[in-house]
């Protein structure tokens, strides 16, 4: 059992699981009742009427029913060697990106640990809808291991209570990008406690002028659609959601490229999407921004509000601090996959790619030595959380593998 | 006609006498000349046409190029040299963010005293008249940083006379002072000016609840500033115009819609609650999905136009607020152009992304 001192537990709101009973006992990663658990999770969320209306809430049901983590199991349990988790974690979730906190949770109850999460006091459908099945699900008489193993709290900016749980841990998950990050690396651990931390982070997409000229018109369109959801679905503002859209090949294809993308997506972003005009006006200043400070700017091409895309005639090393939000892209067009080695730092995260062959990628990071970029997927998939994330092995990263 | 020629000219125009379809051509006149002239001297202004607005014209009012009006708070945008900056002013800003920087040669400067006080006249008659400014001392005792509030009151206070100031620096309605001006102005017009939430809550709301009379019955007031305070106690123009009737008797109340990044042309509230374009400046209601002009009767974001500013990119502003045109010449009160409501600031979204978990 951990003792939790008055203090901590008078300014704390349990939301979910208990803090009284709660031990810091870990278990063998994978354990069967937590799968249980989670799988029974999914299929309660997925059956919920309220999900219909939650994408992200649905995302994480389907990533956590029966069938995925049964197949995670076995990709991990197949050398039959001993994993334990560490102990007991202790997650600082995000506000911005509320179903992450439901991730931070499955990654640390599938590593073994016990698993005290901070959840943002900021109200919002999808925190309510998972904490309240986790609630419910908790009271069955089979989840009694889960309810001394888990605990859903919040409390309101406090060092002194964040101060204890990091004390505590074996293990600390802290979301919300560097200033928080930094803020909470500040406070003493125990020297074995292990850290996944989330800092602010740039991605990137890169396309084939004649991939996209050569699709039909069915592909076209479902690549469309898939570039729009990365783009838009969380406003540019994810860690994961591209940046720069650098196109590699030459300037006659990449044109017509442009020609034939962009215009779809313009419709795309019409039909599906709904700008408010607060964004509108952030977007329109940021633009008049980056024609001001911006570095290597063309010009501002606006496709009335809904996309607006800042043309480079080169990039520039620091690429990274040029942001844009709400559907505004940077954009270039490079001859050779080499020129963007240079920019990429330890900030890259995601690389989103249509008409390269992962050999050529993997050849090309490991050739170019590249500090940054620790996913590359197809383009569509910018967004999808997973237990590998950041960089990190959310398993290997929160648990011990025991040499027996 | 030489550039002096041209302002004089300028400023005999009538307040509100020209239609719409008279004031257009000379109103585009002035504003293309502006254009072109921000775009020789002020390098900012003419990267931002470059980079966003290449390629369009500017042959209408409604294609006129439009700069955000909170790029004032990020760039400082001077289209003078600095040595002939005369007075800096600055906006009042919500707490903790940046302020607008706005940059004043002298013309600019003289051109927004006389402009306002063309549009004064129309409503307060061209006398002065003795003032009651409905705020304290201390609001106009730092000269040098001028704030929103301070410019107003020092502005308006050139169409008055024999200033006073009804409240003490602890923002406290003073009655023995407020009753000794009206005694010694009484049956005489007097010309009252605050911003709107001081008067409601230091005048209005201190009659309210002191079950007081205070009696205004011969004032004119003139009020601006903008009503979000108020909003958020669901108090409607109207209703303000009501209650403040019943405190004080006072039937005069001009509300006036106006940013100091364009100060000066103000948007004066008429008889019928209706805020009017005057001939030196315009508005056009943009629909935020693609700033095309929405219709009349359609919200949209409140574009403001005005011939004044020359020492900074100012002459066409985006601003904030969301509004609705309401019609063109034809307002009940006879005075011709636009007119128009304002419906507030546009409301802040819920911001997304991976960062800034722990600031709340």
């Amino acid at each position: 059992m951990i003792h939790i001192p008055d203090d901590v537990s008078l300014k704390t709101t349990v939301l979910a699981g208990s803090l009284t009973t709660i031990s810091n006992k870990p278990v063998e990663t994978f354990n069967e009742s937590r799968i249980e658990f989670l799988a029974q999770l999914s299929r309660c969320l997925l059956a919920h009427q309220t999900s219909k209306t939650l994408p992200d809430v649905v995302t994480f049901a389907y990533w956590c029913r029966q069938a995925n983590l049964m197949r995670l199991r076995s990709h991990y349990c197949h050398d039959r060697r001993l994993r334990m988790g560490l102990g007991m974690t202790f997650h600082i979730c995000p506000a911005n990106v509320p179903v992450n906190f439901a991730f931070s949770m499955a990654f640390g109850l599938l590593s073994g640990n016990t698993c005290v999460l901070r959840l943002p006091s900021k109200p919002s459908a999808t925190t309510n809808l998972l904490v309240q099945t986790i609630k419910t699900l908790l009271d069955e008489p089979r989840h009694l291991a889960i309810g001394q193993a888990l605990a859903l709290v919040q409390y309101e900016r406090n060092d002194d209570i964040s101060k204890f749980w990091i004390s505590e841990a074996d293990g600390r998950i802290v979301w919300g990008g560097d200033s928080t990050v930094t803020h909470m690396r500040a406070f003493p651990c125990k020297p074995r406690s292990r850290e996944v931390a989330f800092s602010d982070r740039y991605s990137l997409c890169v396309l084939s002028p004649p991939s996209i000229l050569e699709m039909d018109e069915q592909g076209f369109k479902q690549f469309c659609k898939d570039l729009f959801n990365d783009i838009y679905l969380m406003d540019q503002a994810a860690c994961s959601s591209p940046q720069l859209i650098a196109w590699i090949g030459n300037q006659t294809d990449a044109d017509q490229a442009q020609a034939r993308l962009w215009p779809e997506i313009v419709q795309i972003v019409e039909q599906k999407h709904t700008l408010q005009a607060v964004q509108v006006m952030d977007k329109f200043v940021q633009a008049c921004r980056s024609a001001l400070t911006g570095s290597h700017v063309q010009v501002v091409e606006r496709h009335e509000n809904l996309l607006y895309r800042v043309k480079l005639d080169g990039i520039n090393p620091h690429q990274d601090v040029y942001r844009g939000y709400f559907g505004t892209v940077h954009e270039v067009v490079l001859t050779h996959l080499d020129e963007l080695a240079p920019i990429v730092n330890e900030r890259y995260q995601t690389l989103t790619a249509q008409g390269f062959d992962n050999a050529l990628i993997r050849d090309w990071i490991v050739r170019h030595q590249l500090r940054g970029i620790d996913r590359v997927v197809p383009v569509g998939r910018a967004l999808d959380m997973n237990i590998v994330w950041d960089g990190y092995d959310m398993v290997g990263s929160l648990s011990r593998l025991i040499d027996v | 006609m030489s550039e002096y020629e041209a302002l004089n000219d300028m400023m005999n125009w009538p307040v509100y006498g020209l239609g719409q379809k008279q004031k257009e051509p000379v109103l585009l006149d002035a504003l293309q000349t502006l254009t072109m002239h921000h775009q020789g001297v002020c390098p900012a202004y003419r990267q931002i046409l470059e980079k966003l607005w290449r390629g369009r014209d500017f042959k209408s009012i409604e294609n006129l190029p439009f700069l955000p009006v909170r790029l004032f708070k990020h760039e400082r945008l001077l289209s003078v040299p600095q040595s002939e900056v005369y007075k800096t002013m600055t906006s009042s800003g919500t707490s903790g963010q940046s302020v607008s920087q706005i940059f004043l040669d002298k013309q600019t400067s003289a051109m927004q005293v006389k402009v306002l006080s063309r549009i004064m006249g129309e409503f307060i008659g061209p006398r002065r008249l003795p003032m009651l400014v409905i705020d304290c001392r201390a609001t106009v005792a730092s000269r040098r940083q001028f704030s929103a509030r301070t410019a107003g009151i020092i502005g308006f206070s050139t169409f008055g006379r024999d200033v006073e100031f009804a409240l003490d620096d602890d923002m406290f309605l003073n009655e023995e002072r407020v009753t000794q001006f009206l005694t010694k102005y009484a049956g005489q017009p007097i010309l009252l000016y605050g911003f709107t939430y001081i008067v409601w809550l230091h005048l209005l709301r201190w009659c309210e609840s002191n079950k007081k009379h205070i009696p205004l019955g011969n004032g004119i007031l003139i009020h601006g500033g903008g009503w979000k305070q108020l909003q958020s106690q669901a108090i409607d123009p109207q209703e303000f115009k009501q209650r403040l009737k019943t405190a004080t008797g006072i039937s005069h109340v001009h509300n006036y819609y106006g940013m100091i990044e364009q100060t000066g042309s103000i948007f004066m509230e008429c008889e019928h609650d209706h805020l009017h374009a005057s001939v030196w400046s315009d508005v056009i209601i943009r629909d935020p999905i693609n700033f095309n002009p929405s219709a009349p009767g359609q919200a949209g974001l409140i574009q403001l136009l005005s011939v004044i500013p020359r020492s900074y990119p100012g002459h066409s502003l985006l601003s904030e607020d969301e509004g609705v045109l309401l019609g063109t010449d034809d307002c009940p009160c006879g005075r011709h152009g636009a007119y128009f409501k304002v419906l507030g600031r546009i409301q802040d979204a819920e911001t997304r992304g991976c960062s800034d978990t722990y600031t709340r």
